[in-house]
């Protein structure tokens, strides 16, 4: 790629890299990472062309034949169950002269028939059918030989499918590492699982994509100033460093972290994020380990982000004012689109066997705090979308941003019993440095 | 005039006062003009073939409010920490296509096509919103109350960079 090999002999992209190396030794980042158009093809290349990327979760596509769209990148991909029940994700692309032969975003489909010349694929992807095709190919045409590209990497923790461009990616397995430990948390609540409910929120923000997996990835310290509306509402407890009580939480090496947050003091609140005690009884007999049943004992609010850009959410907050709080949870993904703009794709997901009242009440709850018109989410997209303006001219070069929030004066928890590196206060910003040290090797590799 | 065309009259004020309300930022005087009951509802969209119909998605929503939930949305605005409408987004609703139908002797159903324009900031960028309002009004003892409303957009990804604003 012509701007890659710019930017190796020495463009801004590689200048702005090396700085952002040396002053993330010491817990500073230039706020023109945020908005730089080198950097930004750089990590198409180097970090969306190779990561285990997040795709969609199982319960979207429960029967043979249904498939959503979805993108890793620039590029596109039919996730679909095949009729033997495997899922399978095929790049959007006729092999004939390249149409996207499926242009619904979800739906059910045995075959996909290309509009531009009738090229038929079975939903495995073989290709089974050619117009006229003796008379326009003669024998020279293998079928077998130009079904549908498979996307290169495919698999799957807990029902959550990853899919990875980079056929020589190490295993889903060894990317999320010791962050299985926490999904386990959200994703083993119930033998039943969990379910999408609807179809994700989509929506532009013109703003960074690391905006998003930043904030998810260990900012509490934001919701002092940021979410002050919802703390005044009474919408989250009434404390506005209610976010500081918790555990912050990196996995070395691999980018990912999460901040686990607990009551604040002085107000109490239920055990267990709040779940109605069908749930609570179904995680501690389906918790792979006691200790997960430990921690969740004391958690309330749980932010994380799994590198690069997959968030999630799973926090006990208000649908309003009036009504007393109740958990839900969602998993977001922060899709670059173009240097400063990225889509959000947003899902609501609850266990499949919880009780239908606290679905709805769960949903609600989600969709008015945490969706498009979410009263917690709106005024983070305010701030991202000014941090990517600001970043976006020379003074951003020379802005040396403080992460260093944490560094020397906070000490590892050695009593924590989860993986990871964890110190006893969420307001910290380890997890932050971690996740930009991951995207740093990444792309100066 | 005959009842109907007084009734069509009244309806059309009602909608453009509203519409008023919301882009002058006279949010509470908008909250009046709902029912107890309201039910106000932006569902997701999504692209399927014609022959699988407008693609709603049934279970979730850009908005789904309630009398409570619609107040918050207002109090929040008036906390000093609002940020994403404070500065406010300049907005313009651009109501057309009215159509009336009668529910029942205190109930119509109205049809409108909402233009809504969003600025923000000193960017010359704007966002524009188009869609179908399906309203459930009510006449009460003060007037035409909105009862219900059901706004279909006309996107799947929402263009703009958050729904802090109502349709």
């Amino acid at each position: 790629m012509t701007i890659y090999a710019q930017s190796r002999s020495g463009g801004e992209g590689t200048h702005l890299l090396e700085e952002a190396r040396r002053q993330l030794a010491v817990g500073e980042l230039p706020g023109a990472i945020y908005h730089d158009p080198e950097i930004f093809e750089l990590e198409m290349e180097k970090i969306f062309a190779r990561a285990w990327v997040y795709l969609a979760h199982e319960s979207e596509i429960p029967n043979a034949g249904d498939y959503v769209v979805r993108y890793i990148g620039r590029d596109s991909f039919i996730l679909i169950r095949d009729e033997n029940g495997n899922v399978r994700a095929h790049f959007n692309m006729c092999r004939h002269r390249g149409m996207q032969v499926c242009r619904s975003e979800m739906g059910n489909a045995s075959h996909f028939r290309c509009p531009y010349h009738g090229w038929t694929y079975r939903n495995d992807g073989t290709l089974v059918g050619v117009p006229a095709g003796k008379e326009a190919y003669g024998d020279r045409l293998n079928k077998e030989a130009w079904g549908l590209i498979p996307i290169p990497r495919l698999d799957q923790y807990n029902g959550m499918i990853f899919g990875s461009l980079d056929p020589k990616a190490p295993s889903l397995d060894e990317w999320l590492g010791d962050m299985k430990w926490y999904l386990d948390l959200f994703t083993r609540r119930s033998a039943a699982g969990l379910e999408v409910i609807g179809a994700p929120h989509r929506w532009m923000i013109d703003a960074d994509w690391k905006l998003g997996a930043d904030n998810f990835v260990g900012d509490a310290y934001h919701t002092l100033m940021t979410h002050r509306s919802m703390v005044e509402l009474g919408l989250a407890p009434r404390d506005p460093q209610f976010a500081m009580y918790g555990e912050h939480v990196h996995i070395p090496g691999k980018g990912h972290g999460l901040g686990m947050i607990g009551a604040p003091p002085n107000i109490p609140l239920p055990p267990f994020w709040g779940y109605p005690e069908e749930i609570v009884r179904s995680l501690k007999e389906n918790y792979p380990s006691e200790a997960h049943v430990r921690v969740a004992e004391k958690l309330n609010f749980v932010h994380g982000t799994v590198f690069p850009n997959l968030s999630i959410l799973n926090v006990m907050i208000g649908r309003d004012h009036v009504h007393p709080p109740t958990p839900m949870l969602t998993f977001r993904l922060w899709h670059p689109i173009a240097p400063g703009k990225m889509e959000v794709w947003s899902w609501f997901l609850v266990e499949k066997d919880a009780p239908e009242w606290f679905k709805e009440q769960s949903r609600l709850t989600y969709l008015r705090t945490f969706g498009t018109s979410g009263v917690f989410e709106q005024d983070d997209a305010e701030m991202w979308r000014g941090i990517t303006r600001a970043a976006g001219g020379e003074m951003a070069r020379r802005n040396r941003m403080n992460y260093q929030m944490g560094m020397d004066h906070l000490a590892p928890d050695p009593n924590w019993p989860g993986p990871g590196v964890a110190y006893p206060l969420d307001y910290a910003e380890a997890n932050q440095r971690n996740f930009y040290a991951r995207w740093l090797e990444m792309l100066e590799a | 005039m005959s009842r109907t065309a007084v009734d069509a009259l009244e309806i059309l004020n009602f909608l453009h006062h509203e519409a008023h309300l919301l882009d002058a930022g006279k949010f509470n005087a908008w909250l009046e003009l709902l029912t107890d009951d309201i039910r106000y509802r932006v569902p997701v969209r999504v692209t399927r073939e014609r022959e699988h119909g407008p693609g709603i998605i049934d279970h979730m929503s850009h908005y789904e409010e309630d009398r409570y939930s619609l107040e918050m949305r207002i109090k929040r605005l008036e906390t000093e920490a609002a940020w994403a409408e404070d500065p406010p987004s300049r907005t313009r609703h651009f109501v057309t296509n009215v159509r009336v139908e009668p529910i029942d002797d205190r109930h119509v159903r109205v049809y409108s096509n909402l233009l809504l324009f969003r600025s923000r900031g000193d960017s010359p960028n704007f966002d524009l919103l188009s869609a179908e309002r399906v309203d459930v009004l009510r006449r009460t003892d003060g007037g035409w109350k909105l009862a219900a409303r059901e706004v279909v957009l006309d996107v799947s990804t929402v263009p703009t960079h958050n729904l802090a604003i109502l349709f």
